[in-house]
């Protein structure tokens, strides 16, 4: 197949593709960003190019444009991506690794990726067989399998004659569910068909994790995680919504989400030796306030009574329209929420733990920004939200980090010196603590007289010191937990363990009738069941019935991405789930301001818990 | 066939608190008083126990009190310029069982007396009068817990009442209290988790839940008594269903919050005494245990109405 060289300009970056691949996909290959709101129907003119052959210069749309030689593209200011975003850049740190080894694997659903590619040898058309381009591709897909609906873009078809002949009548379509329907996304010369990737990715208000999928094996290549870069401009969904409101607001915040997760799929592609182009659809799960900024679509409703956001169930885009930079035909799918503060996370985590198929009276406890609990099994769902803020994840105090590299994930406390013993992922050098080393603190600091039930530190020893923002207890050397962190953490723990209390007496039952829990939530490798119930975050039952299944909502995107009936599975779960409103119940305020206090005020609800 | 009345019967009980000791237990008090002790709702004699009356407190400062309205201190005349004067005159001419001093002068910006001086102070009073003592701080953190922990110790083996320790500041007491075999009054701010959060705190320190006595913070009549009425319902219902860390006998300071109102300083000369009776009359149809009061006319009435309620029917 004849492949030609494609050098984009100003940056001089050159590379070689197919002959009729479209220069949008060399340039996403070559890592030049171009603009394409459309996602390549060439409908915007966002991607306007200039192709240089001797002196003269000629406009084109880069969506449209198949590669037929060596080109000299330049690419002008005003196609590439927005000012705006590149003002924000300073804002991104760099995404980590994570261990996802915790997280929820066994793929319980048929594989049929979101969008999955086919290698085809058509026949070539003769006077005996004349059914149309089009038609031919269509009746040698359905040898294949059968699909009742199928589509294909204008674009597409545009190209499809040329292609089909200048390739030898063998190509490489990439066929996505779109909604009820079966798309022709791409159709590529030669045979790519063993290079099909996706993006799973969990959205969450503070941590945004994504996970690069080979579509093909089912395997995953890579995780990584990085805090939401939103947080900048509020840490709750609510003050978000706000900001998007400002002027240029919802720009900004969609900016941020979308720089991000971009970065995060460059980093894993090249680390990974993926194309771009090769990512052809990605799945994203997250809150429905997370989203709605996503897709810039305005969370204004959200927070405002009856509460009602624009769109739950959102149908299958194409990722370049949201600006994420895979193929830029590829698609992106959300996993359906549930009601304004229940979202696609929650959906996600229900089908991934399986709590929709269980027996027993289960809960899933996603301890997370926005802390969702799921209360129910096969027969019925019902679900609230609570705002614990962000301080389990690691933000928001003093020394907080995400569970990476570094950080204090686990802690021993001598009663008698007070000496301390910290245990770090990676056995790296401290260099801050995490949610599970938060967890463990308290527990330890409770134990060993340190603080006392209200949280004030009440030991008097070398380690304990005072700040500005109160005493403060030193683990080693500079990090420290002072007592507006462990109000903090209280009033985190109170809000999820009184959204649960209120769930399971909302539907007249006791805590001791949950026979199965679930605990989801960004802690990396590590959650001590014993020491979370100890300060009070869970519920005082047998430990044997607690699961920790890790980052759930990204272990549900992955099942989806990979199977269509995950995808129904999960349509229904989203329909099924009863929302719950706390904010109305008036017994919410009173089951949380009796849960400040470690383990709790009334000391009957943890029995086995002792200090 | 005559309707038969529902009965409620409850698993738990109101702890008795015993304020005072005699010279048989090493102190030099003539009487104690004991308080709680109810195993039903107040006043529903036919479904539980209540072995002891709601008992009132006069109250009396150490220095002269700048705020208390005319009316309120025309019955001491010029004693109330001496504090051991008033404390004879509420304990000889108006049969105090109790009294409940207020080191107001140990306050930075009412004398700043200290804690030496209220110590002795403290001692001469236990000398002048045998009833009983509540030791109630200036409301200053600081200055409390060292002019409490000073007078706890002068006033040791007296089995008194001191408070009061809040949720951000009871340590001190707490070890004071303990080591000198006081009880204590834990404050709340109209917040049944807070105080019983404040009871597990404190017996957290080793004092049992049989010493503490709860101050739920009432308002007067017309300033906030429903908030207090239903407070105090909440802890009481939570106590008698076997809830002992909220199982804590009451104390209501009455006079300080009905001498307030508006309608307490103007009006006919016994509308003060009126909003008091009132007050404590309704606190103890919510379980107030101890009632700290100022006028002695308005105890009068109080006590006559306390006497009728035990009137057996």
């Amino acid at each position: 197949m004849d492949k030609f060289k494609v050098t984009f300009l100003p940056e001089n970056k050159t590379i070689e593709v197919a002959k009729d691949t479209t220069i949008l996909s060399a340039a996403i290959s070559a890592g030049v960003s171009i603009n394409s709101a459309c996602g390549g129907d060439g409908v915007c003119g966002k991607c306007k190019v200039k192709i240089k052959s001797g002196k003269a210069e000629q406009i084109h749309l880069a969506c449209q444009s198949p590669v037929h030689s060596d080109l000299e593209v330049e690419v002008p200011p005003e196609s590439r991506l927005d000012e705006k975003v590149i003002e924000l850049k300073d804002l991104y740190s760099a995404s980590e690794d994570i261990d996802a080894s915790k997280a929820l694997k066994d793929q319980a659903f048929k594989h049929s990726p979101l969008s999955a590619k086919f290698f085809l040898k058509l026949p070539k058309p003769n006077l005996d067989d004349s059914i149309s381009d089009l038609e031919r591709l269509y009746r040698e897909l359905r040898k294949l399998q059968s699909f009742p609906v199928m589509q294909t873009g204008l674009t597409n078809i545009r190209q499809l004659g040329e292609l089909l002949r200048d390739s030898d009548w063998q190509v490489t379509v990439t066929l996505g569910k779109r909604n009820d329907t079966v798309e022709i996304v791409l159709v590529e010369p030669g045979d790519t068909s063993g290079k099909n990737y996706g993006m799973a990715f969990d959205i969450g208000t503070t941590t945004i994790s994504g996970q690069l999928v080979d579509l093909n094996t089912m395997q995953v290549l890579g995780t990584k995680a990085s805090y939401n870069k939103q947080a900048s401009f509020g840490s709750d969904v609510i003050s978000r919504i706000i900001y998007a409101h400002e002027e240029g607001g919802l720009e900004k915040l969609h900016s941020a989400v979308i720089e991000t997760m971009n970065h995060m799929i460059h980093e894993l592609t090249t680390e990974h030796n993926v194309d771009l182009n090769d990512v052809t659809c990605m799945l994203c799960a997250g809150n429905t306030t997370m989203m709605h900024l996503l897709l810039s679509v305005d969370p204004t409703y959200i927070r405002k009574e009856p509460y009602v956001p624009t769109a739950n169930f959102l149908p299958v885009v194409r990722a370049k329209e949201a600006g994420v930079n895979i193929n830029p035909r590829g698609l992106l799918s959300c996993v359906p929420g549930v009601s304004s503060y229940v979202g696609g996370d929650t959906t996600s985590g229900v089908l991934s733990s399986g709590l929709y198929k269980e027996e027993e009276l289960s809960i899933l406890i996603d301890i997370g920004t926005n802390g969702e609990i799921c209360l129910g099994n096969k027969d019925f769902l019902v679900a609230c939200a609570a705002s614990a803020g962000p301080a389990f994840e690691g933000s928001g105090l003093t020394c907080g980090m995400r569970a990476s590299r570094g950080a204090i994930q686990e802690v021993k406390i001598n009663p008698k010196d007070l000496k301390v013993t910290p245990e770090t992922i990676g056995n790296a050098k401290p260099v801050g603590i995490c949610g599970s080393g938060y967890i463990d603190l308290i527990a330890e600091m409770l134990k060993a007289g340190i603080i006392d039930k209200a949280g004030k530190i009440i030991a008097e020893n070398e380690r304990v010191r005072v700040s500005d923002m109160g005493k403060e207890f030193v683990i080693v050397d500079d990090i420290v937990i002072n007592e507006a962190d462990i109000e903090n953490l209280k009033r985190a723990k109170a809000a999820i363990y009184s959204a649960g209390a209120i769930l399971v007496k909302h539907m007249g039952l006791e805590m001791d009738a949950v026979k199965k829990i679930f605990i989801a939530g960004g802690f990396g490798t590590s959650l001590d069941v014993e020491k979370a119930i100890e300060i009070g975050l869970l519920p005082d039952l047998p430990r044997k019935r607690f699961k920790f299944i890790g980052n759930s909502s990204l272990a549900g995107a992955r099942q989806i991405i990979l199977s269509v009936d995950a995808q129904k599975c999960a349509d229904e779960i989203a329909r099924k789930i009863t929302y719950f409103e706390l904010s109305v119940d008036p017994g919410y305020m009173d089951q949380y301001m009796a849960a400040l206090f470690f383990p709790h005020t009334d000391l009957k609800r943890f029995p086995t818990v002792k200090f | 066939m005559a309707a038969e009345l529902m009965r409620e019967t409850w698993s738990g009980e109101v702890s008795v608190v015993t304020i005072g000791a005699a010279k048989s237990e090493g102190g030099t008090r003539s009487a104690m008083v004991k308080i709680g002790g109810q195993k039903t709702l107040p006043f529903l004699f036919a479904e539980g126990a209540i072995p002891h009356k709601p008992v009132i407190a006069l109250e009396i400062w150490d220095i002269a009190p700048l705020d208390w309205p005319e009316e309120s201190t025309k019955p001491y005349g010029q004693s109330i310029k001496d504090p051991l004067a008033w404390a004879q005159m509420c304990v000889k001419e108006f049969k105090a069982q109790l009294l409940c001093v207020r080191l107001q002068g140990a306050h930075p910006d009412f004398g700043n007396k200290s804690a030496q001086q209220e110590a002795e102070f403290i001692k001469a009073l236990l000398k002048k009068v045998d009833v009983p003592l509540i030791i109630k701080g200036c409301g200053d953190d600081e200055k409390d817990n060292q002019v409490l922990a000073v007078c706890a110790e002068a006033a040791k083996g007296e089995r008194c009442l001191i408070g009061s320790a809040v949720q951000d500041n009871y340590k001190t007491l707490v070890a004071a209290v303990l080591a000198d075999g006081h009880n204590i009054i834990a404050e709340s701010p109209i917040d049944i988790n807070i105080a019983k959060q404040l009871n597990i705190l404190i017996s957290d320190m080793g004092l049992p839940l049989e010493r503490i006595v709860i101050d739920p913070t009432i308002g007067a009549l017309g300033y906030g008594l429903e908030y207090a009425y239903s407070i105090m319902e909440r802890a009481r219902l939570a106590a008698l269903s076997g809830d002992k860390t909220v199982a804590s006998p009451f104390i209501c300071f009455i006079g300080q919050e009905a001498w307030r109102a508006k309608e307490a300083k103007v009006g006919s000369a016994d509308q003060g005494i009126m909003w008091e009776v009132v007050t404590a009359c309704a606190l103890i149809q919510a379980g107030g245990d101890i009632l700290v009061m100022r006028h002695p006319k308005a105890v009068e009435k109080v006590n006559k109405y306390i006497e009728e309620l035990f009137i057996p029917r």
